[in-house]
């Protein structure tokens, strides 16, 4: 699309956010299908309540959010956020949960017109490529085996973008060339879900099959019914999330509510970006797929042959290797076949036997051990004797209490429930979110 | 290459009483713990020496608790007495670490337990962290007179240097594959020395996947020329200089039903954790393959190197790790 559609369509978001409060009369201006001419005058509506102009969205929230205390300092909002933060660990279930480690994801994106909304910063189009491709970097790195697709709706249809590929460079390339992308026309849910059903229907039945889509549109321009649609991905076991960028739709909410994903609206950039990686952690597997399916009646379908190879010094001799017929020295040994492949994960080429090294297994394993939530020391009584500082990173602990907040302690200090170690508010937040592993028991 | 930053080193020492005792009493190459130590401040000292800008943290693993022995930035305990033949930083930084390792000695310790390297690592990656943190505004880690003219702390170049004598802890492995990916994520290279004891395949891979070097000590009382040569160069040196690096490293695993060292195991797609036992009952399906076992923590082994290897009908001897003996394996 030329630059100039772009300016125009800017121009048009203008004028048809003054047009309702002043009446109708933009009607000859806009040189937009019916559809998109209300769909702008519905985002209006909403919009012209607070703000008269786009831009001045921005400011006005970073004042909203934050709230300076009396002292003037923005200490009680950022110790807020934390608190928000550790409240939301702690609901986090704390009992067993099933959770799937070799995951199939089909990101589906966006690439309407509605996309070229600028209500979010730069574009919604640019914003949301940026957030997928931090996504892509974050699910890989924590679902190591995982695959991700990626299709895109554009012009009422659902083109195949990226093939589904475990490998994190492969996928990032595909979404790398922002021309290729351009948003264009209406998006098709029912399409792009098609293609994505189609792409993963070869799995077995076992692994995991989710969706992610990403919508900027209020509109889906569907050839049949979306309900079939639906019931196909239900029947499949398909989990389809949804991250919409402009309002909540019955169909979204249908799609997400009967499949088991997850459903949000961004509210602004940061919001979208929290609703993309919540979905990065592997989903716990639904009780009920595992007794109606084949999974009770037969667990060695559970069970995937995996091969740990060996991998070859730099030094080595060189030869050819399997994947791409090239002279190399390093590379990694099958274990059953004993051809050499340049990279792991893996399936081997000779053998058809999975590839993966230990640590890709390892990488998923904090999900399933959780480091038990840190109690807060509510009273100073509570301090132990002899505890003066962090017992993570020696830093002392304030002598003072501060005001009580739900969430925090007043004291700076938090408990591990197994080894009776205080650590401070930074350690605690490091260690449950980066580390997963509790400097005091080492569990 | 030359900054005028300093590079943060954090030590970890192993100071498991049973496996010092064992190593003073080796017949080849025996090294008592007093040695260790006074060879290990000097390696400290020379990392203060190279640059003055160069911090320090230094942590002891003892048998299930971990400490932190010495970091530049605390405040001395208490004032150090002015020797005049040595230099008052080193003459600090020594008298605080043979001070706290003799107090904690003498303190109640039950030698029977495992060195608590892992509790060690993680506190080293936590003050790392906080230091990051607090860099951005002051930056902590640095003596007072740079603290204000200098941005960032990316320059530091934050390593952790591991000397250990134990052998790998079969149960501590999930918190050591995590602590190692939380380093690999924030960019921290680890660097690991075995002194005494068989070869760790948990050092070893946290060396492969955060860019350090592992080495494994064959003269021991040689250690402090080990160290100087390969472990005193900050990584942005290390390029050009030509650093023991790892030849070969296994990642096949260990089954969790029969510890066995499987090269082919079946995993589950999905997994409890470990209140739950994973698959119990499974029976082995039957397969070509002898080596065959349900694995749902791998556990990571070293083997021998397969003498020759057969890639694309060619014939080809594998140069076998010189270190590696097979009398080490394990599990």
């Amino acid at each position: 699309m030329p630059p100039k559609h772009i300016d125009d369509m800017d121009i048009d978001s203008d004028y048809s956010d003054i047009s309702i409060e002043l009446g109708n009369i933009s009607k000859g201006r806009n040189r937009k299908g019916k559809a998109t001419d209300k769909r702008k005058q519905d985002k209006g509506k909403a919009k012209a309540k607070e703000q008269a102009y786009t831009w001045e969205a921005s400011f006005t929230r970073s004042w909203d959010t934050v709230q300076e205390d009396e002292a003037g300092s923005l200490q009680t909002s950022v110790e807020d956020l934390m608190a928000r933060g550790r409240r939301r660990r702690l609901l986090a279930p704390a009992s067993a949960i099933r959770r799937t480690i070799i995951r199939h994801l089909i990101l589906i994106l966006d690439l309407s017109s509605a996309m070229m909304d600028r209500d979010m910063r730069p574009t919604r189009f640019d914003l949301m490529l940026q957030y997928a491709r931090e996504f892509i970097t974050e699910w890989f790195d924590q679902n190591p085996l995982g695959q991700i697709g990626v299709v895109g709706m554009r012009a009422g249809l659902g083109e195949r973008i990226g093939e589904m590929s475990g490998n994190p460079q492969e996928v990032l390339k595909s979404i790398s060339d922002r021309i290729k992308l351009e948003p264009t026309g209406e998006p098709s849910l029912q399409n792009a879900i098609e293609i994505a059903c189609g792409t993963m229907s070869h799995l077995p039945t076992h692994s995991s099959r989710e969706i992610l889509i990403i919508f900027g549109s209020l509109t889906t321009c569907d050839p049949g019914n979306i309900h079939d649609t639906l019931e196909s991905c239900f029947k499949s076991k398909v989990r389809i999330s949804v991250v919409a960028l402009a309002a909540e739709m019955k169909i979204c909410r249908d799609l997400c509510d009967k499949t088991g994903g997850q459903f949000g609206v961004a509210m602004n950039e940061g919001h979208f970006k929290d609703l993309l990686f919540e979905l990065v952690p592997p989903p716990a597997q639904r009780a009920i797929t595992r007794t109606a399916g084949t999974g009770t009646t037969n667990p060695a379908a559970d069970l995937m042959m995996m091969g740990f190879p060996t991998r070859l010094p730099d030094a080595s001799p060189r030869s050819l290797c399997v994947c791409h017929s090239e002279m190399k020295s390093q590379g990694f040994l099958c274990p059953r076949c004993l051809s050499k492949v340049c990279d792991v994960p893996t399936d081997c080429d000779i053998c058809g036997l999975m590839i993966v090294s230990s640590p890709h297994l390892a990488r998923s394993y904090h999900h399933l051990f959780p480091v038990k939530p840190y109690d807060a020391v509510q009273n100073e009584s509570d301090i132990l004797e002899g505890s003066t500082a962090c017992h993570a990173c020696a830093r002392p602990f304030p002598t003072k209490a501060a005001p009580a907040k739900e969430g925090l302690s007043p004291v700076g200090r938090y408990r591990c429930p197994d080894c009776h170690n205080d650590f401070c508010s930074e350690c605690d937040v490091f260690v449950h979110d980066v580390v997963h592993c509790c400097p005091g028991c080492g569990k | 290459m030359d900054n005028h930053f300093g590079s943060h080193l954090s030590v970890v020492v192993d100071l498991s009483p049973a496996q010092w005792h064992r190593a003073a009493a080796d017949r080849d190459s025996p090294l008592a713990v007093d040695a260790f130590v006074s060879q290990l401040l000097a390696f400290l000292n020379a990392h203060i020496a190279l640059k003055h800008e160069n911090s320090l943290a230094v942590f002891a693993a003892f048998p299930g608790k971990s400490v932190m022995l010495y970091a530049s930035t605390d405040p001395p305990d208490r004032p150090t007495p002015i020797d005049p033949n040595s230099y008052p930083p080193f003459k600090r930084l020594d008298s605080t670490v043979t001070a706290r390792i003799t107090a904690q000695l003498a303190a109640d310790i039950h030698p029977e337990e495992p060195s608590a390297l892992v509790g060690a690592i993680t506190k080293a990656l936590c003050c790392l962290s906080c230091s990051s943190r607090h860099c951005e505004s002051n930056l902590l880690f640095l003596p007072d007179i740079n603290r204000l003219s200098l941005g960032h702390d990316e320059a530091s170049d934050p390593r952790i240097l591991v000397l250990s004598v134990s052998p790998d802890l079969a149960t501590s492995y999930i918190p050591i594959m995590n602590s190692i990916f939380s380093a690999q994520k924030l960019k921290i290279t680890i660097d690991a020395c075995q002194i005494f004891g068989p070869d760790t395949v948990f050092l070893q891979q946290a060396a492969h996947l955060t860019g350090g070097s592992y080495l494994y000590l064959d003269r021991r009382d040689a250690l402090l020329q080990y160290l100087i040569m390969s472990f005193l160069p900050p990584p942005p040196i290390r390029k050009v200089l030509a650093v023991p690096t790892q030849d070969r490293i296994d990642f096949r695993a260990a089954c969790f039903c029969h510890k066995n060292i499987v090269d082919i195991g079946s995993c589950a797609q999905s997994a409890y954790p470990s209140s739950a036992s994973p698959c119990p009952s499974v029976p082995p399906v039957e397969q070509s393959s002898p080596s065959k076992h349900y694995s749902v923590s791998m556990l990571p082994v070293r083997r021998p190197a397969p003498q020759h290897q057969t890639v694309a009908g060619e014939y080809t001897p594998v140069s076998s790790s010189s270190e590696w003996d097979p009398g080490h394996q394990r599990i």
